[in-house]
């Protein structure tokens, strides 16, 4: 649940980038991080497995100044996509303001990204939140991968897309989509915490 | 010592808890790791990174006693070498709040915190604001502003 | 009076102690994080309250006395409006604490206090 403070005039906003293993969630932490001035980002904190797969979650900190007079701040998390570690995803998904769902793109991969999404709406509910209500973005990462392997973003969003909310074509490790997916889940955020629903 | 409160009925217990427990760093969140208060820090991007891994602990620990059928742990404590971390959650009309106490072990100790901790819990719930926090409407122009905002942190 | 031990060796230490008329109560606690390891207290008395003072002040005592080049504390004896707190230091880690009556025969709960203390070295 977002923080909103009238007397201090600060906003604290939780996102978390949902999706299978190896999407690419930590990915697009470590892009935002090499990109965001060290005056506007916090230490990224990886709590990870020996071989660098999410353990727990990935943290990123990052403050985006005043919007509307008012101080604003992300926390960004991923979560581990491996099946098993269900119990931690679903602890890092609570009191998300809104969920970039990073899919994978490969042809092979598409069971996998629907099992993650009809997770990810198990795991809301788990929480009291309907799948339908919570701010939403869809990315669909390693689109730079050979066209034979992967499915293009309007067949992933036949696939995947069932709310129709915003997709984004994505190579997270150059960083392309990165960006517009942030800003994305961040106008839904903010909108929805403009018009009071969210607070 | 800098102490600051993002909700304002938050400050004072803080305060004096702070001075009584000898506290070198304390953090007041929410269960999902949103800060409400904090003593001691620096940097507000270092205090998020806190309370993301006490939230996360916590949780972690709920999470094992609900699988065991047991009530959630009341407080953990690990002593390092020369300071001590408390986590402890507390109940405020604001909901079920947790805090994190950062402690030299020599100036404090953890009988003295979690003496204190008694304390500022009861001082807590006694000042919370019971129900939901008033909404306001945010001004038009975020869009413009996020826009920016964003275009600065990528530098383009 | 309330008898909180985990262990016989530690109950007995306990038991000479608050066996001297004017003890309201004793506890063995550890020195370093101001935790009642074991009591045996009259109701009403607030042991971890006490446990915390007495490892506090314990700590901040061996700082001062370190400072003044006078050796290790031995017994200290704090005497208060309401009743006296009393401490010996084991070499174990654990303070040895009696909570007493204004007017306590201190000497005589040093001489438990040192005893309790050689039960639990």
């Amino acid at each position: 649940m977002s923080l909103v403070n009238f007397t201090t005039r600060e906003i604290t906003c939780k996102i978390v980038y949902y999706g299978p293993g190896r999407s690419g969630k930590t990915t697009n932490l470590h892009y935002i991080y090499g990109r965001v001035p060290d005056t506007r980002r916090g230490r990224m904190v990886s709590l990870a497995t020996q071989t660098d797969r999410t353990l727990f979650f990935d943290f990123l900190p990052i403050d985006l100044g005043q919007i509307s007079g008012f101080s604003t701040r992300f926390q960004l998390y991923t979560v581990p996509g491996q099946v098993y570690y269900n119990a931690t995803r679903r602890l890092v998904l609570q009191g998300a303001d809104g969920v970039v769902f990073v899919a994978d793109s490969q042809a092979r991969q598409l069971d996998e990204n629907l099992e993650s999404l009809q997770n990810l709406q198990s795991n809301l509910l788990e929480h009291g939140v309907d799948v339908r209500t919570v701010p939403l973005v869809l990315q669909y990462n390693k689109q730079d991968l050979p066209r034979e392997l992967i499915l293009s973003p309007a067949d992933l969003d036949d696939a995947l897309n069932f709310r129709a909310v915003s997709s984004f074509s994505a190579d997270a490790l150059h960083g392309q989509g990165v960006f517009e997916t942030l800003k994305g889940i961040s106008e839904l955020v903010l909108k929805r915490l403009a018009a009071g629903t969210a607070v | 010592m800098t102490t600051r409160a993002v909700e304002a009925w938050t400050l004072e217990p803080l305060v004096k808890f702070v001075k009584e427990a000898g506290a070198r760093l304390v953090l007041v969140m929410t269960s999902a790791g949103q800060v409400l208060a904090q003593s001691g820090f620096a940097r507000a991007v270092d205090v998020m990174s806190a309370a993301a891994l006490g939230a996360a602990i916590m949780a972690s620990t709920e999470e094992i006693a609900r699988q065991l059928n047991q009530a959630p742990f009341a407080a953990l404590n690990h002593q390092g070498e020369r300071h001590g971390i408390f986590l402890a959650g507390l109940a405020t009309g604001r909901g079920r709040l947790v805090a994190l106490v950062v402690y030299d072990l020599d100036v404090s100790s953890l009988g003295l915190v979690q003496l204190f901790f008694e304390q500022l819990a009861a001082e807590l719930q006694a000042a919370s604001p019971k129900g939901s926090v008033s909404k306001q409407v945010l001004a038009a122009d975020f869009e413009r502003d996020l826009s920016d905002s964003l275009k600065t942190l990528f530098g383009r | 009076m309330t008898a909180e031990s985990p262990g016989g060796g530690y109950g007995r230490a306990l038991d000479l102690i608050t066996r001297v008329r004017g003890v309201r109560g004793a506890m063995l606690v550890s020195a370093d994080d101001g935790i009642v390891v074991a009591e045996q207290l009259m109701e009403g008395i607030k042991g971890p309250a006490l446990a915390a003072l007495a490892a506090s002040l314990t700590t901040r005592l061996r700082r001062a006395m370190e400072a003044a080049g006078v050796g290790v504390s031995l017994f200290w004896h704090l005497q208060a409006e309401q009743g006296a707190l009393l401490v010996v230091p084991a070499v174990s880690g654990i303070l040895v604490v009696a909570v007493a009556e204004p007017d306590v025969n201190v000497g005589l709960v040093r001489l438990e206090l040192l005893r309790g203390a050689e039960a639990v070295a």
